[in-house]
């Protein structure tokens, strides 16, 4: 598909334009990482386990939450696209032959490159200022879990979105829950197996884990099993399935009303 | 041969009502009254291969909604409409390929780039092929003199600037139909002239079908040699420009300046219908075939330094359909 590699090439150079605005975006993910940091060091100060994670793990578990997150989570599709439906910007879109959310799709792939890119370098300077043991294990389970996490973060996204088509404007407030949601339940903050059983169990019927939780610890070697792969992969055909059927009905009440 | 056929097209909004107030506000939350906008009602016309139209109106009158519906962008309460043979609001890739719609308002460049960036991503999206796009490119730059700013951000160019590479990444697939709407928006006089003599060239040199709206008369007039005219949603004419004058204007302006003071007011106003009167000049409006017989009584009955007859203004005639005069 070389329009989409032509939509990826011309979204990369334009992601140098707003060079402050990207620095900043990076600066507020390493200030997280920070700030966990230090929550879970004086947490360890006076004991040298908490939930069977010792404090190396823990380290290891928050810096590579940064770059999995940094993959799954860099989706400008999501603060844009609510608005280029609101202000009918989807118009010059519409009457071209291209897909609307696959050329979105391309543009976050586009920003997930970048924010890889500074991510490494990023871990790299953390990694020499904490020297955490860093034991990464990268096997082809992790690589399809994180595959299928950045496809269920995206249609996730888009499906929060769809809203707009019936109260343009109104985005923000649904876009924001599910980021909260996002933060708190993927696992970006904390390994999920820390909560009580009942919620870790809970929270395996939800998309979240698999954001986060779930590609990250295949990646530091601890064993998944097969059916939550699975449960992954459903969570893409179920979102996929529902993104298609809410944005045809969606387009449809667009082009009734023009919003 | 018609390449647009539309027939008894109609497009009603369903609009909500709101009263005023805060009160107001919180009833709607759970009560919306709501009540049917007729953006366009029972329209029918035809176009043909080559042709350029000129669709006046009003604001609010449904052009807009009706370029809208013929580039697939909204579907019609009811009615049949064919482009090239296609339904438009099927978006079909084969028929995108031979459309373009221009909205003066609305842009399509990226902004934070060159706008040449804008023309590659529009040549694979449209798929055109390496040599077409270069032998198109070179064309469209040309006529539009822009060589020197292909390579400058969007954001840096001026509105005129900008405007002219709108148009080249909306030709750079070379559709046969082009819908513009108000091409000349916030242009200055110069760059409006600049956009017409373009737009006249590229539907000569390439036999484009273009639809165009505009609030200028002058694009219009001299633009287009048929002109529809839509107001609230109806088609009130469809026909030759010069036609809108003998239908509508069934009377002719004599301008008169007296060479002294003292004509009044009530001389000149047995002659017809008084226009304007501010000494020692008068127009006076007459009925068509009359005319001949007024001037020549003016000129034998007052002191005339300058007379002069002629048709009332296209931009007058208009406005006098616009604003409810009844021509039926």
């Amino acid at each position: 598909m070389r329009k989409y590699l032509t939509v990826f090439a011309i979204d990369w150079q334009n992601q140098f334009i707003y060079r402050l605005n990207f620095i900043l975006w990076r600066l507020r993910n390493v200030l997280r990482v920070l700030m966990t940091y230090f929550l879970w060091t004086s947490i360890f100060s006076s004991q040298t386990s908490v939930f069977g994670y010792t404090r190396e793990q823990m380290v290891a578990y928050l810096l590579l939450a940064l770059f999995v997150n940094s993959l799954v989570a860099s989706a400008p599709s999501n603060d844009n696209v609510g608005g280029e439906v609101s202000n009918g910007t989807l118009n010059n879109f519409l009457v071209k032959p291209i897909g609307y959310l696959r050329y979105w799709f391309t543009r976050d792939l586009s920003s997930k490159l970048l924010n890889i890119i500074f991510a490494i370098g990023e871990i790299a300077l953390l990694y020499l200022l904490f020297r955490p043991s860093l034991y990464v294990s990268p096997s082809i389970m992790s690589i399809l879990l994180l595959i299928s996490a950045v496809i269920i973060y995206f249609l996730l996204g888009k499906l929060a979105i769809s809203i707009v088509f019936w109260a343009p404007e109104q985005t923000w407030g649904l876009m924001f829950i599910v980021l909260v949601l996002m933060e708190m339940l993927t696992g970006l903050i904390f390994p999920l197996d820390l909560l009580p059983r009942w919620a870790f169990s809970a929270l395996q019927f939800t998309p979240f884990p698999y954001l986060i939780y779930f590609p990250l610890i295949s990646a530091i070697g601890r064993p998944v099993a097969f059916r939550f792969l699975l449960q992954s992969l459903f969570w893409v055909a179920i979102l996929y399935y529902l993104v298609k059927k809410v944005w045809a009905k969606g387009l449809k009440t667009y082009s009734a009303s023009g919003i | 041969m018609a390449v647009i056929e539309v027939k008894n097209l109609r497009k009603y909004y369903k609009v909500h009502q709101k009263e005023p107030g805060l009160s107001g506000s919180i009833r709607s939350l759970f009560h919306r009254k709501y009540y049917d906008v007729k953006a366009v009602d029972n329209v029918s016309f035809e176009i043909g291969e080559g042709e350029l139209i000129g669709f006046i109106g009003p604001n609010g009158a449904g052009k807009t909604t009706t370029l809208k519906v013929l580039s697939g962008l909204l579907y019609p309460t009811s009615g049949h409409v064919s482009v090239l043979g296609f339904t438009p609001w099927d978006r079909k890739p084969a028929f995108q390929k031979q459309f373009s719609l221009v909205m003066g308002q609305k842009n399509q460049l990226w902004w934070d780039l060159p706008a040449i960036e804008s023309f590659i991503l529009n040549k694979e999206i449209y798929e055109v092929p390496d040599n077409k796009y270069k032998k198109t490119l070179d064309e469209l730059v040309e006529l539009l003199d822009v060589a020197d700013i292909l390579k400058v951000q969007v954001r840096k160019l001026s509105l005129g600037q900008r405007m002219k590479m709108e148009l080249i990444a909306a030709l750079i697939h070379s559709p046969k139909i082009l819908f513009l709407d108000e091409p000349t928006i916030g242009l200055d006089v110069v760059m409006q002239k600049k956009m017409r003599d373009f737009i006249k060239e590229y539907n000569h040199r390439y036999r484009a079908t273009i639809i165009l709206t505009s609030h200028y008369m002058d694009d219009v007039k001299e633009l287009c040699d048929r002109v529809v005219i839509i107001d609230k949603g109806k088609l009130i004419f469809d026909g030759l420009l010069d036609e809108i004058i003998k239908k509508y204007a069934d009377h002719k302006l004599i301008t008169v300046i007296f060479s002294k003071n003292n004509v009044t007011r009530a001389d000149v106003e047995k002659l017809g219908e008084l226009k304007e009167f501010e000494s020692p000049k008068a127009v006076i409006s007459v009925k068509r075939a009359s005319a001949p017989k007024v001037a020549a009584k003016i000129l034998e009955e007052f002191p005339v330094a300058d007379i002069n007859l002629e048709e009332p203004q296209i931009e007058d005639i208009i406005r006098e359909v616009f604003t409810g005069k009844d021509f039926a």
